[in-house]
């Protein structure tokens, strides 16, 4: 909201002209101040001129000459303009006065006839595009300074009102929390109620009065619908609104100068003078102002003929009864809806209009009479006319004054500063409270003031005139802080994969159906169900994201897109899965997914990521997680179906490792293999390390090989070696694989180096020929696997 | 018989060699004809045991002293013979040390994850736990609990993601912030509390410089029987101190929050101009932080509290707002990018 200090000077008079200090007092109050404008004066040496004479050029038809008063004498000037007559008062550009745009004026002889400066049109003194003809002033004395005339130069506030503070939204507003700050007095509005004759046939009818507390109807006759003087142009344009039509413009002027919007309808226009306010019929039409043809909804209010509805009641007036350059019979409504509705019809309808953004914060129910009086004056003075018969003013709910017990120790215990109880009462009676009594106070809270209802409200009001600044700071402690589990892990997860190489991003958890479903290719997969938003952003960002993958593939994409060969990134997201209950499932699961080279220099070859790299990651995880796991060997969708696992913890799958099904990196527009692992973050349960010392013996190291079938998964081997190695078997690693001659087809190598320690002394080749055997033997039993070289 | 001086001759001849030999192998050869088997030396020690006894003593001590003196001549050279090998060895093995090293790959935690456990940390350290969340959250905990009015715009579906659960549309939604988990925890533990809540919250805005549509906060809230506004200041200005550097002035304007009454906005003096004005800081001086203020007394009813006998302070405050600040990155999308020349730089 655009604020001129000019206006507000209207009301009151600040202690200061600097507008840094007023800035301060505005953000101080709660009204942030977003941005200063300062309106410069485009123009030097104008001053006020009343013309005394007008005369035919000698030689020209088209110009005129103008005899001038300036205060300082008469002059004759040359004129090309026909907007006046003898009488008008004008701007007078001086000889040495410099226009906007630079416009240098001096003593031109125009066809013959000098001419002293120049009579000055509204676009030559940069106030305007108006430059048909020259400027008429409604006001100003001769040799005025032009500049003071027009209220230049200026300064205006664009300030933010916050949702809780109605009264703010218009300068009266702005100003009375000024003045409350200052200290200072606010003049009141400046207003007559005005004189009227005979009787108006206008009656008004609230059939919902929930939704209309307070409805005023004026009819004034006779007007004349025209341009607005200048004065009110220009505080206008100051404020942000474009002129109109003087009708209009008063209601838009006292609009922004009080905060009540008023509509003006053109009464000839409107069928029959009953004027009804009510509730839409179901898909009832109306063509608003701004041309659009509506379809209503029973829930939105209706300011209404007998016959049709005439416009959206506080959010817009209807098009066929609109103010135009032919109205002479106006009806001014200025009326008192219900927050809420007008704010429901205005989404409905995506109207974000300046009497929206009043009623839905909840204008003052006590302001319709003051600012119908104040607007039915205005529309005289500037449009002629007279009112008809005395202001209708309907008022099925009138305001009763809220009343807040606010107890002595209050301010204290909420703010942690004492203020004495007569400035607290100052504070609030400034701010245009009633307050009576002493801890506990009565306080009657202004009609303005919908905002405040409880102690802790009344507590704010103080804190905003007393000052923030002026609170103490003291710093409490806590009751001992920790970080959970869930955080601990969160963390330990995320410093292993950045330890292993891969790169942190945060993806969006939306997804589209076809970048779920280009994954996950079993329909049956449950991840293929993923959770819907019922208001998307767009189709392609319509489901909550069910794996962490998609996200992943798709920064490989970005990255191969820009050139990057070597791409290592992980996630730690929140994934989403229908589930009964209250909410859907949401566990965090941790994903990564790699292309391209191992990092190396670039002359050394470095091998390509395969899926042992991914393999590898799940190692170092677990292990940095302190959990147990294993691989189970079995074709995941989306995966290579030959070289794809599931990660198990205690029998239970936890998640999945492999490389990407090439079809489906291709459906994502990845260049080469993919890897990649999701793990439901769970299953991290990190164990707590039981210490054993180093032995002192040494170890008896030997190697064995065995043949078993293609099929048989490494994992499986050194599962039955373990079970097998009694407790003296310290490590097994498995150190070569192959196939091919010597060995049959169908069958491969798996050699393994085993290692056995006692903690209580040396042990010897001969202490270990049972627990070899044994191993053979379970091999053989279990896997169809011979000891080679045996 | 051998007589000293022949072993004297032997041992300046001996000697005289030895300053030639310019490796361990002839050194070696050299030693064994010097006091080998066959040399002068063993020879003359060997005849000793048929000497006379003046022979016995002369030459015997002629043997001492030559044998000890070719001894310690061979170690002195063997000595210098080493080093210059060593030399000569690691002269070969010189590498151009400004060659790119063999480094283990590092990754980059997201700047985003960075400030957020660099905030949680500070309030650890004053005492707070770090409470979380769902982050589809029910219209109750992230609306109602929180003293926001049926009619808030905020609920509007052009401001709030709704998600298809259940059978009421309202009903559940992706959180427009981490306050839900206030009103969570609150119903479940008795005051005092002091927890922080970060997390991923969502809102139906517009991808702009400083909008997306998902983004990071974390939310505070301290209630106890004795806090005041004046502890909101004391801790958001040492939190101010602990991120934006100690010297960070602040300053608390009036705003507007449903939950918190009164409510404040937290501004720090810009830490790029100190305060005189420049770009970061759209030459205010001051940039704007975080919103916070005193619980608003119908939350903390809602969370089955005495608010005549309880109060407490919340801020919210934007992970990724802070990131962006700190390090005056122009457009909050370049987190949620995937772009590694923009991760990678955070390493």
């Amino acid at each position: 909201m655009r604020v001129p200090l000019s206006w507000l000077r209207d009301f009151v008079d600040l202690p200061t002209d600097d507008p840094d200090d007023i800035v301060a007092a505005l953000n101080g109050l709660g009204i942030e101040v977003e941005e200063v404008h300062r309106l410069a004066v485009p123009f030097t040496g104008v001053v006020v001129a009343s013309v005394e004479a007008v005369r035919a050029h000698p030689s020209a038809d088209r110009i005129r000459l103008v005899t001038i008063d300036d205060g300082a004498g008469g002059k004759e000037v040359v004129c090309g303009a026909w907007n006046f007559e003898a009488g008008a008062t004008v701007a007078y550009a001086t000889v040495g006065s410099v226009l906007a745009g630079g416009l240098e004026v001096g003593e031109r002889t125009i066809r013959g006839v000098l001419s002293p400066g120049m009579i000055a049109s509204e676009k030559e003194l940069g106030l305007g595009d108006e430059g048909g003809g020259i400027l008429v002033l409604d006001r100003g004395v001769p040799g005025q300074d032009f500049m003071e005339l027009v209220g230049l130069p200026d300064v205006v506030f664009d300030v933010a009102i916050t949702p809780n503070r109605p009264d703010a939204m218009s300068v009266y507003g702005v100003a009375r929390d000024l003045a409350a700050f200052y200290d200072v007095p606010l003049r009141a509005v400046a207003f007559t109620e005005p004189a009227s004759e005979g009787e108006s046939a206008v009656q008004v009818r609230i059939e919902d009065p929930d939704g209309c507390t307070r409805f005023t109807a004026r009819e004034i006759r006779g007007v004349a619908v025209g341009p607005s003087p200048l004065w009110m142009r220009q505080r206008l344009r100051a404020a942000g609104q474009r002129p109109i039509s003087n009708i209009v413009d008063v209601t838009n002027y006292v609009m922004l100068e009080l905060g009540q919007p008023l509509h003006a309808f053109d009464l000839d226009l409107i069928p029959s003078e009953t004027i009804v306010v009510r509730r839409a019929v179901a898909a009832e039409p109306l063509r608003t102002l701004d041309g659009v043809d509506r379809v209503l909804d029973p829930a939105d209010l209706v300011i209404a003929s007998p016959q049709a509805a005439l416009g959206l009641a506080g959010v817009m007036g209807g098009g066929d009864s609109e103010v135009s350059e032919t109205t002479t019979r106006i009806l001014l409504e200025v009326a008192h809806f219900e927050p809420t509705g007008v704010l429901v019809t205005g989404k409905r309808h995506q109207l974000r209009t300046e009497a929206v953004a009043r009623f839905e914060r909840g204008v003052d129910p006590e302001l319709p009479p003051i600012a119908s009086a104040r607007a039915t004056s205005l529309m005289i003075e500037l449009a002629g006319g007279t009112a008809v018969g005395p202001l209708i003013d309907e008022y099925p709910r009138p305001h009763v004054p809220v009343v807040v017990e606010l107890p002595g120790t209050e301010v204290a215990r909420l703010l942690g500063v004492q203020v004495p109880d007569e400035a607290v009462a100052g504070y609030l009676r400034r701010l245009g409270f009633g307050v009576e009594g002493v801890g506990p106070a009565r306080v009657t809270v202004p009609s303005f003031r919908p905002d405040v209802t409880r102690p802790a409200d009344l507590v704010e009001e103080v804190a905003r005139l007393h000052g923030f600044d002026r609170i103490p700071a003291r710093l409490p402690t806590g009751v001992g802080g920790r970080l959970p589990s869930e955080e601990v892990i969160r963390r330990s997860v995320r410093r292993a994969m950045v330890g292993a190489g891969f790169s942190e991003t945060m993806a969006f958890d939306f997804v589209g159906m076809e970048e779920i479903s280009a994954l996950v290719i079993d329909p049956d997969d449950p991840r293929r169900d993923p959770v819907r938003i019922r208001n998307p952003l767009s189709e392609e960002q319509a489901y909550l994201r069910s794996t962490l993958v998609p996200g992943l593939l798709a920064g490989i994409r970005v990255n191969q897109a820009r050139h990057r060969g070597e791409i290592a990134l992980f996630e730690v997201g929140t994934v989403f899965r229908k589930a009964q209950g209250d909410l859907p499932a949401q566990p965090r699961h941790v994903a990564f997914a790699a292309a391209g080279r191992l990092p190396a220099p670039s002359w050394e070859a470095a091998p390509e990521r395969d899926v042992r790299d991914a393999t590898g990651v799940i190692e170092t995880l677990f292990t940095a997680l302190r959990t147990p796991f294993a691989l189970e060997q079995t074709p995941q969708t989306g995966f290579h179906p030959g070289r794809s696992a599931a990660v198990v913890v205690a029998g239970k799958s936890v998640g999945i490792v492999g490389e990407i099904h090439p079809s489906v990196a291709a459906a994502f527009g990845i260049e080469g293999r993919v890897i990649a692992g999701e793990i439901d973050m769970s299953a991290f349960d990190p164990h707590r390390v039981e210490f054993t010392a180093p032995s002192a013996f040494p170890p008896v190291v030997f190697d064995l090989a065995f043949e078993v079938g293609d099929d048989v998964p490494a994992g499986r081997l050194i599962e039955v070696m373990r079970q097998s190695g009694g407790m003296l078997l310290d490590r097994i690693e498995l150190f070569d694989v192959f196939s091919g001659p010597p060995l049959e087809a169908g069958r491969k190598s798996l050699a393994v180096r085993l290692t056995f320690r006692d903690h209580a002394r040396t042990l010897t080749d001969q202490d270990l020929i049972p627990v070899r055997g044994e191993m053979t033997a379970a091999v053989m039993r279990e896997l169809g696997g011979r000891l080679r070289g045996a | 018989m051998i007589r000293p001086e022949d072993l004297r001759a032997h041992e300046a001849t001996i000697l005289e060699r030895l300053d030639g030999v310019a490796s361990t192998t002839v050194l070696d050869a050299l030693e064994s004809e010097a006091l080998g088997a066959g040399s002068p030396v063993t020879v003359a020690r060997r005849s000793l045991r048929d000497a006379t006894p003046e022979e016995r003593r002369d030459v015997g001590m002629a043997v001492n002293a030559v044998t000890a003196n070719l001894a310690e001549a061979f170690a002195e050279r063997r000595h210098q013979l080493g080093i210059a090998e060593v030399d000569a060895k690691l002269a070969g093995e010189r590498f151009d040390m400004t060659l790119p090293g063999r480094a283990p790959a590092l990754g980059a935690a997201h700047l985003v994850a960075q400030v957020w456990d660099e905030i949680v940390d500070i309030f650890v350290g004053l005492g707070y736990t770090v409470a979380s969340g769902p982050e589809v959250e029910t219209a109750y905990y992230n609306f109602d609990a929180l003293n926001t009015p049926p009619t808030h715009p905020s609920r509007l579906e052009s401001d709030t993601f709704y998600v298809e659960h259940g059978d009421d549309p309202e009903a559940v939604l992706l959180r427009t912030q981490t306050s839900p988990v206030q009103a969570r925890w609150m119903q479940s533990h008795e005051p005092p509390v002091y927890i922080v809540v970060p997390g991923r919250c969502y809102r139906r805005d517009a991808i702009d410089a400083t909008h997306t549509p998902v983004f990071h906060q974390m939310e505070g809230l301290a209630v106890d029987s004795n806090i005041t506004f004046a502890d909101l200041k004391g801790t958001l200005g040492y939190f101010a101190d602990a991120f934006f550097g100690s010297g960070s002035r602040v300053r608390f304007l009036p705003h507007f929050f449903p939950f918190t009454e009164p409510s404040a906005e937290m501004h720090v003096s810009c830490f790029a101009c100190d305060g005189s004005g420049c770009r970061t800081c759209k030459n205010t001086g001051w940039i704007e932080v975080l919103g916070c203020g005193v619980v608003d007394p119908n939350v903390l009813s809602a969370a089955g509290y005495d608010p005549w006998t309880v109060s407490g302070f919340a801020f919210g405050v934007g992970i990724d707002r802070l990131a962006l600040v700190r390090y005056a990155i122009p457009e909050l999308r370049y987190f949620f990018d995937s772009d590694l020349r923009v991760l990678d730089q955070f390493r």
